[in-house]
């Protein structure tokens, strides 16, 4: 009788032991360093994981219209032709390649602004959602960046000397909403340096450049 | 403790009443781990976070797989189109275009010499005043070392991973930094090609000094760097989204200098 007691109560340790070792293991084995978020930064990151993977699979099912297109246009040169020349377009358009225009904003940006302010501007813009950005009059890809030289700012060879102008493309109001709001970027520069004002005003017509950079890398190789 | 702990054929009471003592203990031992484990990811809500974190991981194995099918949908559609326009000279010039495009726009993914960078949190215990975010590596640090390696000259850049194109933000969201539409986690490497000279002027960078005297230093950051004769940077396996951006009314580019 007792050891009959003796293994259920053994065979129920075991059990609770084994329950205990798999959640210990799992709560260790990595979440991505999600276990240090707290609930309103995660269901930030949800938000933003479920924006992106519908964009994603948006893009996703575009593609495979697109290759069942082509397999369909086969031998007729013409629409494939047409399908080759729409694509080229949209990935110079989105590459900085080609000149570009359509609605966003205007930041005219007076005072002395530092390089990683207006590189963190230029950020938002991306985070926003902007599809196309040029500082003056020079289109950025995203290896033309805003240095600060002895005598002031510069970008690709060209100084920015205040009052200067950052152009994007995008939702005028999503892009204004997004520098503008509370504690937002153009908050955190004014409160670091309050001498710099920074102005965003919506616009129906922006027209950007193509980039002066050269085209293709030199030292890296293509994997196609 | 050895070979007597589960023989249940030993029937002396003593046995398993030391055999029991010595589970229990060891099942104190693991509920007091499990709890403390538990403890400090308890600061917000105890109720809903095991949840949260369950469909975050979801959404972003979800995303992984979205991206693995659009990279190979798009080497696909390459294929297809380099296939079935080889025959005519003026379509396959016209394919070489898009192709040239494409390794442009970070679509195509680079080898190379270059330089490889770890970024990582401080470790070991935090001063007791500390503010924890502050010895963690955040998106403004990897934005100002991807600063510093464009301003070096590099031609193609990769954090963990994900390509670093025109649209490319890097934000903070808590504890992790997004970068295209993936979040991601210390440590960070990056991968940057560019020609010889990168290292030297990376190393000898305002941008980078700053960063080491600002962040990296005082706060314990873990930042390593060193050239390698090949590195790789994978293809953008995001969406390309052009909603509002049409060409240009004037299809040849303005002179160097005109105003916008």
């Amino acid at each position: 009788m007792r050891s009959r007691s003796g293994q259920l109560a053994l065979a129920a340790l075991a059990l609770a032991l084994g329950f205990l070792v798999v959640v210990q293991l799992r709560t260790q084995a990595g979440a991505g360093g999600l276990e240090d978020l707290s609930a309103g930064d995660l269901t930030t990151l949800i938000a933003n994981l479920n924006t992106r993977n519908q964009q994603l699979a948006a893009e996703e099912s575009g593609l495979r219209t697109r290759l069942g297109e082509l397999r369909a246009t086969g031998t007729q040169h013409e629409r494939l032709v047409a399908s080759i020349r729409d694509e080229l377009s949209k990935v110079r358009r989105w590459a900085g390649l080609d000149p570009v225009q359509g609605r966003g904003v205007r930041i005219t940006i007076q005072g002395p602004i530092r390089a990683n302010g207006v590189n963190d501007l230029v950020n938002e813009l991306r985070a926003a959602g902007a599809e196309a950005i040029a500082i003056e009059d020079v289109r950025l890809t995203e290896a033309e960046v805003v240095a600060d030289l002895p005598d002031g700012l510069g970008v690709e060879n060209r100084s920015l000397d205040p009052p200067f102008t950052i152009w994007a493309i995008g939702n005028p109001q999503v892009l204004t909403a997004s520098l503008t709001r509370v504690g937002g970027i153009i908050g955190r520069i004014q409160v670091s340096q309050p001498e710099v004002s920074i102005a965003v005003a919506p616009q129906d017509l922006v027209e950007l450049p193509a980039t002066r950079r050269p085209m293709g890398p030199r030292s890296g190789q293509p994997r196609l | 403790m050895s070979a007597p702990r589960f023989d249940l054929r030993w029937r002396r009471p003593a046995t398993w009443q030391v055999t029991l003592a010595v589970a229990l203990l060891a099942l104190g031992f693991l509920l007091a781990v499990q709890f403390q484990s538990q403890a400090p990811r308890a600061r917000y809500s105890t109720q809903e976070r095991p949840p949260l974190v369950e469909t975050a991981l979801d959404l972003s194995e979800q995303q992984d797989a979205l991206k693995d099918r659009i990279v190979e949908l798009r080497a696909q559609i390459q294929q297809l189109e380099s296939d079935v326009s080889e025959d005519d000279v003026a379509e396959a010039a016209l394919n070489d275009e898009l192709v040239e495009a494409r390794i442009a726009a970070g679509l195509v993914a680079l080898a190379g010499p270059g330089v490889a960078l770890q970024f990582d949190d401080a470790q070991g215990p935090l001063p007791p005043d500390a503010s924890a975010s502050e010895y963690r590596v955040q998106a403004e640090d990897l934005r100002d070392l991807l600063t510093a390696l464009w301003l070096s000259g590099a031609e193609a850049i990769a954090i963990n991973g994900e390509r670093v194109t025109v649209t490319t933000a890097v934000t903070d969201i808590g504890g992790t930094v997004l970068v295209n539409s993936a979040y991601l986690a210390p440590p960070y490497v990056l991968t940057a090609i560019g020609g010889p000279e990168l290292y030297d002027r990376l190393v000898a960078s305002d941008v980078l000094r700053t960063l080491l005297e600002a962040r990296v230093q005082p706060f314990g950051l873990e930042l390593s760097a060193g050239p390698l004769d090949q590195v790789d940077v994978p293809a953008y396996s995001g969406s390309i989204r052009l909603i509002e951006t049409r060409p240009a009314a004037t299809p040849t580019p303005p002179a160097p200098g005109s105003t916008p």
